[in-house]
């Protein structure tokens, strides 16, 4: 079977093993406790009912006037502040639920708001993640040059570490904060911090929801969506990091299959001397189009660089990425060939351009490798 | 100014200006109802108050116990569905709230459950996602073959407005179910869903807490964790077919600059600090154009037409090219596109 499919079919099977050893764990840890909480709770509102002589109606009627009443208990929700707070819960996906729209219109602006919202905040949090992740390296690197090191080159453990780090000392510093303006035990407001940063969002622990907070401590409401929004560039940076190029591994070996077959057809016609300007319907590749090869290109050379950064990656697939440097040399070929008048202009017909890239890109992993 | 930075710095200020406009506009949607809702919870709350002769404190002791009741009337919370269930939201990242760890050992565990939960399932998400739409190409592309179609292949186009199809039938097959099983109305039912696929999952609506039937319904159950699952798939595959490549787009390029800088350093040329203000210039409008070209590149790759991707290479002169200016090759390129007789047939046909 192909590689993208024992990986997704493993992936799957991992996730619904996680799912059920977590749920049993869950099982064990809490069911003791709810139903000792609920027996006190329900007796407890037997008592009262008996000491009010309440019907069961007059109950619910009571019940009802709470629950609904429950969001306002934290003061007002909808005003400008709290709408902000609303939004930021929308487009981060946290979603804590302590305000929800009531209005119909609300929730028909909020569904709208967030399928442009999301895929926004997704991508932002990725780029500056990707900044800070530069910059870090940056700033590693002098730092090593500064302390005297012999290598000063970055390795992805250091940044890996540094990440970690980062994660960590963001988690403590929003405790440390929560739990003083919110009167939290470190404790609790440390899992406020996580359960809001991986955008989880209970909404058992929400800041800013004792007494008109949101109206009257503004430089407090302030902090609270500077450390959400940073928190959350943390965090991304760190996936960013670590994660991401897993989010992208079908998809490259799906490209990296279409070049082999794309580049065994193509060096079949260039054995024939003949140059296919105009591709045959009878491709039986779906993907190889000379611009996704061009996208590829870029992409196989992340991948090449991609395994410099691993040194675990297998053997076949160093292969499969050298079977490309063939390609490319025929792309810059036939470029070259197929637009004279810009060849003066543009820059390509140097041999050293950036087109034919097989040359330079196997001298630089070689480059990168000895700093891993 | 770098590209990446150019392109981050208008990124948060894209978002901070979403943030500021949608909070603008959910104040004037929610506050008016908001205002009289308390108003009205108040008038009751103090009818409520003479009617049972009440004290305030008394009130208070009320509040408090109908208010820890509140996740018990969903039923049992804890037992193996509802902690399969809890386990879902948790490491989906929807969370819900309607369960959450009371125990401080439940607090501990759920957050380790979650850091190695999340990633697994973002990946697993997408890797799923992703065969889903090679799969989904393929079919469309037998599909073509078979009505006979000249062109076979498969555009973004196409995967775009099957991917929305999608998404749209799940959510509205969630809707029709979750409102016949519920008892909601077939929007708010819509809502939930929408609300939960996105995993933003505010837990207005929650599924599975009527009636016990956690407990009592397992059919009904198992049908709520697979629909969850499957949706979160089918969103999941349409991310990856649009959203992922923009997410990936920085360190692209930050890569491609190493390589150039790498290039420059063998070939023994400085590595360009010179024209720093006209290079950064330079770098907006490359930004730009490159934004430009990927967009018209989507169009004409949509038409299966682009044999060469020229306006994709011009961002690679502009920074390396040092014997002309970086504005009249870019005009050069698209000269040559021009020349390009395939291209002006494409550009006729458009």
């Amino acid at each position: 079977m192909k590689k993208q499919n024992v990986r997704t079919l493993s992936l799957i099977l991992c996730m619904f093993s996680y799912l059920l050893v977590g749920a049993a764990v869950f099982d064990a840890l809490e069911s003791e406790s709810e139903s000792s909480r609920r027996r006190i709770l329900e007796q407890k509102r037997s008592e009262m009912k008996k000491k009010y002589r309440f019907s069961e109606d007059d109950y619910r009627e009571i019940e009802r006037v709470v629950l609904q009443a429950e969001p306002h208990r934290a003061g007002r929700q909808w005003k400008f502040a709290g709408s902000f707070y609303f939004a930021i819960t929308v487009i981060t996906t946290i979603g804590y639920g302590h305000a929800a729209p009531g209005t119909d219109a609300g929730k028909v602006f909020c569904m709208f708001y967030a399928v442009l919202g999301i895929p926004l905040t997704l991508v932002m949090f990725q780029s500056l993640g990707e900044r800070m992740n530069t910059f870090v390296r940056y700033l590693l690197r002098k730092v090593k040059q500064c302390l005297g090191f012999r290598h000063t080159e970055v390795s992805m453990e250091n940044m890996v570490l540094v990440g970690f780090l980062s994660c960590i000392g963001t988690l403590c510093v929003g405790a440390a904060a929560f739990s003083h303006f919110e009167g939290w035990s470190f404790f609790h407001a440390y899992y406020y911090c996580f359960i809001t940063l991986t955008t989880i969002g209970f909404g058992d622990f929400v800041a800013l929801q004792k007494k008109e907070d949101l109206q009257e401590k503004t430089p407090y409401v302030a902090f609270s969506f500077m450390y959400i929004l940073v928190g959350l560039t943390v965090i991304g940076a760190f996936l960013n990091l670590v994660v991401l190029r897993f989010l992208t591994m079908n998809t490259e070996d799906e490209r990296r299959d279409a070049q082999e077959r794309a580049s065994l057809k193509r060096d079949r016609g260039l054995l024939d001397g003949t140059l296919g300007l105009h591709e045959g319907t009878s491709r039986t590749n779906l993907i190889a189009s000379p611009v996704e090869d061009l996208g590829s290109l870029c992409s196989c050379v992340c991948y090449r660089l991609g395994i410099c950064d691993s040194p675990l990656m297998s053997h076949s697939e160093h292969l499969g990425c050298h079977i490309n440097s063939v390609y490319y040399n025929s792309i810059s070929y036939r470029i070259q060939g197929c637009s004279p008048s810009s060849r003066d202009n543009t820059g390509l017909s140097s041999p050293g351009s950036t087109l034919s890239p097989g040359h330079s890109f196997r001298e630089f992993p070689r480059f990168r490798r000895k700093s891993v | 100014m770098k590209r990446q930075n150019v392109r981050t710095l208008a990124l948060i200020i894209c978002t901070f200006t979403y943030l500021i406009v949608g909070a603008a506009i959910f104040d004037v949607l929610e506050s008016q109802k908001e205002t009289t809702q308390r108003k009205e919870l108040d008038k009751r709350k103090g009818e409520l108050l003479k009617t049972y002769n009440l004290s305030a404190d008394n009130f208070n002791e009320l509040e408090k116990v109908v208010l820890q009741l509140k996740p018990h009337k969903g039923g049992v919370q804890w037992k193996f569905a509802g902690s399969f269930y809890f386990a879902i939201t948790v490491i989906t990242t929807i969370g819900y709230g309607h369960a959450a760890p009371s125990t401080d050992g439940g607090k501990v565990f759920c957050m380790l459950y979650a850091l190695l939960g999340i990633p697994l399932t973002l990946v697993m998400f997408q890797s799923l996602g992703e065969r889903i739409n090679t799969f989904v190409r393929y079919l469309l592309h037998r599909l073509k073959k078979c009505l006979g179609m000249r062109r076979t292949e498969v555009s973004m186009v196409n995967m775009v407005i099957i991917g929305l199809i999608s998404c749209m039938t799940t959510l509205c097959v969630g809707a029709l179910a979750f409102s016949h099983f519920e008892g909601w109305s077939f929007f708010h039912a819509y809502y939930y869903c929408f609300i939960t696929l996105t995993t933003i999952g505010f837990g207005d609506y929650v599924a599975l807490q009527k009636d016990e039937a956690l407990q009592k319904k397992p059919e009904y159950v198992a049908f709520s964790f697979i629909y969850i699952l499957t949706g979160l798939t089918v969103i999941g595959a349409f991310l990856n077919l649009v959203v992922l490549r923009f997410m990936t787009m920085n360190a692209e390029d930050e890569k491609r600059d190493a390589e150039q800088r790498a290039l420059l350093a063998r070939n023994g040329q400085a590595g360009g600090h010179h024209h720093s203000a006209s290079r950064g210039l330079r770098n907006v409008y490359a930004e730009v154009l490159h934004f430009q070209s990927m967009c018209s590149c989507l169009w004409y790759k949509s038409r299966e037409k682009l044999q060469y991707s020229i306006p994709m290479i011009i961002p690679r002169d502009l920074s390396t090219s040092d014997h002309h200016s970086g504005i009249s090759s870019v005009s050069t390129g698209l000269h040559s596109i021009n020349t390009y007789r395939g291209l002006n047939k494409r550009r006729i046909s458009i």
